[in-house]
Parts: structure tokens; C-alpha cells; sequence
């Protein structure tokens, strides 16, 4: 568990690369030499580039290509919804999206142990939650952080939008402080009172 | 702060740590990669069979009559059996170049297993194209890191290294002692109140073979059941040398004790015994057997069993549906031979009188394993000598967790005439008398 594992330092560099980029560079390279090409091909061309020999596809989902993209536009799609009820006022509305994804954020990454699927290696993540599984262990990557810099992100923004009022300011950063200590390296399979041990 | 004259006593130690570096690695000699071995280990002096093994046997260029094959039902020659193989062979061809999720899936795959979910009475079977990963597929693929498993000390090899790959908490209780079995849950049971919610997601299997290969005993099942029932385990059965021999039709150890085939969660046999055919399945309730479709590394990675053995196995099957009287036959030799093999002087039986495959070990041992080795060669070759064809019981000596005692493994088939039985009796008592005095 810690960083530093031998199989550890591909990932890293397939993370500067983006999973499955030069795959569907490739593709498109072909597609546009060969624009007579017929239907047939295109569909045989579906599963080009999907097998993977990764034991845990849980380490390195965090590092696939538009992912992060994918997150920001979400936590956006969060706080359009949140702005578009009528009763909530701008500063609660961030507070809201800042609780509310530092919420997920806490369910998802921190406290959902193993895999959904069957892993090749018996299990060995089985008690590890997804933060921990990350490029199996190895701390301070790319992903990691991302994902602790954007609910500081948040956090800032929600201090500017609330006018840093009382209220707002604990709430939020209780919330903050509930999800930056976990991603601490000192908290790498750190389980406080037993809680989600097994 | 360090004086000059210390700081030179630092980089005099320094350097010597590196001279003594160099003189280990100078030192130092690999290991050659293959081992020195004797002249005389058994892997470089193998007995070179001519023609099919069934029950006259051409052994170095001798005839000699087949007491080591597990040709149980002597379906390895039975015309039918290879009728059935050559229409297979015609129709199909020789392999079939794929897994099974990879068009490697023939109706003969897909009859077999329905006939044998049918024989065994349970709703689905799944077929392995090599017996030793069959149980060795199977234990992995439910039972992972954190769970636990309790196990048969003389469980045979497979199941050993099935226990292995699975990463998982292994519980060796003592062969056959009930006792000795739940002591060891009792324990766990204590561990388990101790931390009810680890207890929650660990998984408990009690693996056991019915008729063991290492010892030729039967496993007391309905204490299992109570055991499975009282401890919340679950069983695994693994039958190669019990399917097609023990109970009324041939269905194994449930049939012979009684017990329905529902309180057992999965059953393993190998059909390389009584079927004469290569592979192995695994019968239970769908929700169990439909797991190993995606999860039975011997199922999903290797190629599948040949359409020509798959119809021999049919085949053999009807063989074995139409008489259901020779598994009481077989049962009444091995009895006989049984009772035959009683009070030779040097040699004691081990294992059941309903056994096929039984052991005959030294009743005293010379103290070092490879002598006795060498004494049970000796009677062996003797045997040989006069055409009667038995072999030691072979294991890979540095691999096995508990290595069971030397010893000849005799095996008895239908085909085998009572006079033949006679002689092998009298051959083996001569013998043993001959050179173990």
C-alpha cells in the first residue's frame, strides 16, 4: 500500500498520455485515408484497442482520456440545476453545490470499498476504497491531484459567492475538511473507530 | 562538528565496506539451474507403455495384466466408447483450436453437460478440458484473499494447488477426524463473535474429496452435512475417484450415503477415472456453476475439451445409465481383493474395502524415505516380472503440504477375472515375503 510499487510507473505515463489516445488516433488517421472505406469496416473496427491486460481498471479509470472533463462538466451540470430552483439565493446555492459534491465525492471515493467486477488477483483491493485503489497506491499523481484541487476550487468560490458570510463559511468548510483528510498520505488505509474496516 | 581526523576514519570504514562488497560478489557461486540428480530417480526411468493401457497392458515390450490404470468400469476399450469417438472424430475433427467463450463451444459440449447435470440430479454441470484444473479452477473462483477454508490434510494434489491460487486462509484439520474439524470452526466461530462485521464478509469452505486418492478412505459426509449446517460452511466434494463407483447408479458418495445432492454446493470429479475420457466437470445448483462461466480460469482460458473425448464421455455415460449393475460388481471385487490382500507380512492395506484404488504401504518403515521407496520398487518390478503391473504411488516430494508415506497403489477394474484377482493376491504376497525378509 504507499507508493513506490513496480508496476506502478506505467500507469504514470500512460496518464501523461491519455488512455486510448493514440488508438483513436490511429483509427481516425485510417478513417480519413480511406473515406470510400464501407459500412462493414467501421463495425469491425468497434473493439479495436478495448482489451486490456489491467489486473484493477479501478487504479487507473481516474487517468482515461476526458475524464476529468467529463467531471467538471458535471459538477457545472450540478450547480445549473441548483441555480435553476427559484427558492434557493446564490449563496446557498454554492454552499449547496459545495456540499453536495463534497458528499458524493466522500461516498464515492472514500467510503465504496473493492471493485463492482471480479478482479484477476483474488481480491486484493476488496477492503480499499477507490481513493486508495488508485494507481495502486502510489501517491501525488496527476488524478490525485485533481481531485484534491478542485473541491478547494469550489470551496474558494463558494467563500467568494457567500460574501464569507458566518454560517456559510463553517458549513463549508467543515464539508472541505471532510474530504481533503482522507486524501491524505497519512490516511492511506486509515479507518477511524473500526468505521468500513470490513 | 566532525574533526578532520574523524572524518578520514569515515571514509577509510566506507571504503572497506566496499572492498568487502567486491569479495562477496567475487565469492559468490550461482546455482546450477538444473539440480544434480541420481542416476536412478524415477523421471529418468519410466516404464514406456505400448498400445492402449486397458486391462492386458504391454509394459517394456511384457504383457502384463493392468492393475494401475484407473480404468475403473474398463470403458477404455469398450468398442462403443470408441465408435462413438471415431463418428466424432469424422464429423469434427481432432481439437477444437478455441476456449469456450471463443467458438470453442460444440453441441457436444453442451450435450455432455446436460447429460451430466442430468445424471448427477442437479440443475447444471459445466465441463473443464483437463482434470487437474478442474478443481483447481473451481476453489479460486469462489473463494478468495480473506476467506476460509478448511481442508483434508491428504487432499490430492489438484485441491492443493487450487487452495493456492486462491489466495485465501487455509485450515488443515487431521484426515477424517470429524473432531479435529470442529474444533477448528469452534475456533473460528470464536474469532467470528469476536469481530461479527469482518465475520460478515468472510466466506467458509470445507473442501474434501469423497474416495481420496492419497489414502483410498471415504470422507464421513453426513457428519460433513451436520457440520455444513451447524458452522454456516460451505462443502466442496470433489469426486474423481468416487463418480462411477460408489452408490446404486454410480452417482457417487451422496448416492452411497444417502444424503441429497441439494446439501452439497458443489461437486468436482475428474472424468479421466470411471468415464475413461480426459477433462472434468463440476455439477451444483445454476446460481453456483453459472459463476465458473467468467470465473473458471481453466474454463475461460483454455482450450475446450475435444468433440471426440466429449462423445466418448456420452457414450460412456449411456454405457454407465444402461448397466447400473457393474458398480455393485466392481464394489464385490474390490472386496475380494480386499480380503486377499489381508495379513501379508511387510505390507499393511490402507483404505476402504469398497475402494478401487487402495494403497499398500511398508507396515514398518526403514526410516528414510527414499529406502523405502526403493523397497516398493523392488516388489514392484518383481510383480512385473510376472506379469502382474503395479505402480507406486508418485508425488512431487517438495511440493506437497503433507507428504503421505510411500507406498504401491493397486487398482481394481471390472475387467478383472476373480482368478486374475487370485493371482495378483498371491503374486503380491510372494513377493512382498521374497524381499521385504
Amino acid at each position: 500500500m504507499g507508493g513506490g510499487s513496480a508496476d506502478s510507473v506505467p500507469p504514470i505515463e500512460r496518464a501523461q498520455m491519455g488512455e486510448g489516445g493514440c488508438f483513436l488516433e490511429t483509427a481516425g488517421v485510417e478513417a480519413s485515408a480511406a473515406p470510400r472505406a464501407p459500412r462493414a469496416s467501421e463495425a469491425s473496427r468497434m473493439n479495436v484497442g478495448v482489451a486490456h491486460s489491467e489486473v484493477n481498471p479501478n487504479t487507473r479509470v481516474m487517468n482515461s482520456r476526458g475524464i476529468w472533463l467529463a467531471y467538471i462538466i458535471l459538477v457545472g451540470l450540478l450547480h445549473v440545476v441548483l441555480l435553476s430552483i427559484p427558492f434557493f439565493s446564490i449563496p446557498v446555492v454554492w454552499t449547496l453545490t459545495n456540499v453536495i459534491h463534497n458528499l458524493a465525492m466522500y461516498v464515492f471515493l472514500h467510503t465504496v470499498k473493492g471493485t463492482p467486477f471480479e478482479t484477476p488477483d483474488q481480491g486484493k483491493a476488496r477492503l480499499l476504497t477507490h481513493w486508495e485503489q488508485m494507481d495502486y497506491g502510489l501517491q501525488f499523481t496527476s488524478s490525485r491531484k485533481f481531485l484534491s484541487i478542485s473541491p478547494i476550487v469550489l470551496y474558494l468560490l463558494a467563500s467568494f459567492y457567500t460574501k464569507y458570510d458566518a454560517a456559510h463559511f463553517l458549513i463549508n468548510t467543515a464539508s472541505l475538511l471532510s474530504v481533503l483528510l482522507p486524501k491524505l498520505p497519512q490516511f492511506h488505509g486509515v479507518r477511524l473507530f473500526g468505521i468500513n474496516k470490513y | 562538528m566532525a574533526t578532520a581526523a574523524e572524518q578520514w576514519v569515515l571514509v577509510e570504514m566506507v571504503q572497506a565496506l566496499y572492498e568487502e562488497k567486491e569479495e562477496l560478489i567475487e565469492e559468490w557461486q550461482p546455482e546450477p539451474l538444473v539440480p544434480p540428480v541420481s542416476g536412478d530417480h524415477p523421471a529418468l526411468n519410466y516404464n514406456v507403455v505400448s498400445g492402449p493401457p486397458s486391462h492386458n497392458i504391454v509394459v517394456n515390450g511384457k504383457k502384463c495384466v493392468n492393475f494401475a490404470s484407473f480404468n475403473f468400469l474398463g470403458l477404455l476399450d469398450d468398442p462403443r466408447v470408441k465408435a462413438a469417438a471415431l463418428v466424432s472424430l469424422r464429423k469434427y475433427g481432432v481439437g477444437t483450436c478455441g476456449p469456450r467463450g471463443f467458438y470453442g463451444t460444440f453441441d457436444v459440449h453442451l450435450d455432455l453437460e446436460d447429460r451430466l447435470a442430468k445424471f448427477m440430479q442437479t440443475e447444471e454441470a459445466i465441463i473443464y478440458s483437463y482434470g487437474f484444473a478442474t478443481i483447481a479452477s473451481a476453489i479460486p473462483a469462489y473463494s478468495k484473499r480473506g476467506d476460509i477454508v478448511f481442508v483434508d490434510r491428504a487432499a490430492c494434489f489438484a485441491i492443493q494447488k487450487g487452495l493456492q491460487a486462491s489466495r485465501s486462509d487455509i485450515q488443515l484439520f487431521k484426515h477424517n477426524d470429524m473432531a479435529d474439524l470442529e474444533r477448528l470452526l469452534k475456533e473460528q466461530e470464536i474469532e467470528d463473535q469476536k469481530n461479527p462485521r469482518k465475520a460478515r464478509v468472510t466466506r467458509r469452505f470445507i473442501v474434501v474429496e469423497g474416495l481420496y486418492m492419497n489414502t483410498g478412505t471415504i470422507c464421513p459426509l453426513p457428519e460433513l452435512v451436520k457440520l455444513k449446517y451447524k458452522y454456516k460452511a460451505r462443502i466442496f466434494l470433489e469426486e474423481s475417484l468416487s463418480f462411477g463407483v460408489l452408490g446404486e447408479h454410480g452417482r457417487g458418495v451422496t448416492e452411497h450415503f444417502g444424503i441429497s445432492i441439494d446439501d452439497i454446493d458443489l461437486i468436482s470429479a475428474n472424468m479421466e477415472n470411471s468415464l475413461a475420457s480426459i477433462g472434468g466437470f463440476c455439477c451444483g445448483r445454476s446460481f453456483v456453476i453459472d459463476h465458473q462461466r467468467l470465473s473458471g480460469q481453466g474454463y475461460c482460458f483454455s482450450a475446450s475439451l475435444p468433440p471426440l473425448l466429449a462423445a466418448a464421455a456420452i457414450e460412456a455415460l449411456n454405457i454407465m445409465e444402461e448397466n447400473p449393475g457393474i458398480f455393485s460388481v466392481l464394489r464385490e471385487k474390490c472386496k475380494r481383493i480386499h480380503k486377499a490382500l489381508q495379513g501379508i507380512s511387510g505390507l499393511k492395506v490402507v483404505g476402504e474395502s469398497f475402494s478401487p484404488a487402495f494403497h499398500l504401504q511398508l507396515q514398518e518403515s526403514t526410516g528414510s524415505r527414499e529406502d523405502d521407496v526403493k523397497l516398493l520398487q523392488e516388489i514392484v518390478n518383481h510383480c512385473m516380472d510376472r506379469s502382474i503391473a503395479l505402480t507406486q504411488a508418485r508425488y512431487l516430494e517438495k511440493e506437497e503440504k503433507c507428504l503421505p508415506p510411500p507406498s504401491i497403489r493397486v487398482v481394481v477394474t471390472v475387467e478383472q477375472t476373480d482368478e486374475e484377482l487370485e493371482r495378483a493376491a498371491r503374486t503380491i504376497k510372494e513377493v512382498a515375503q521374497a524381499v521385504l525378509l
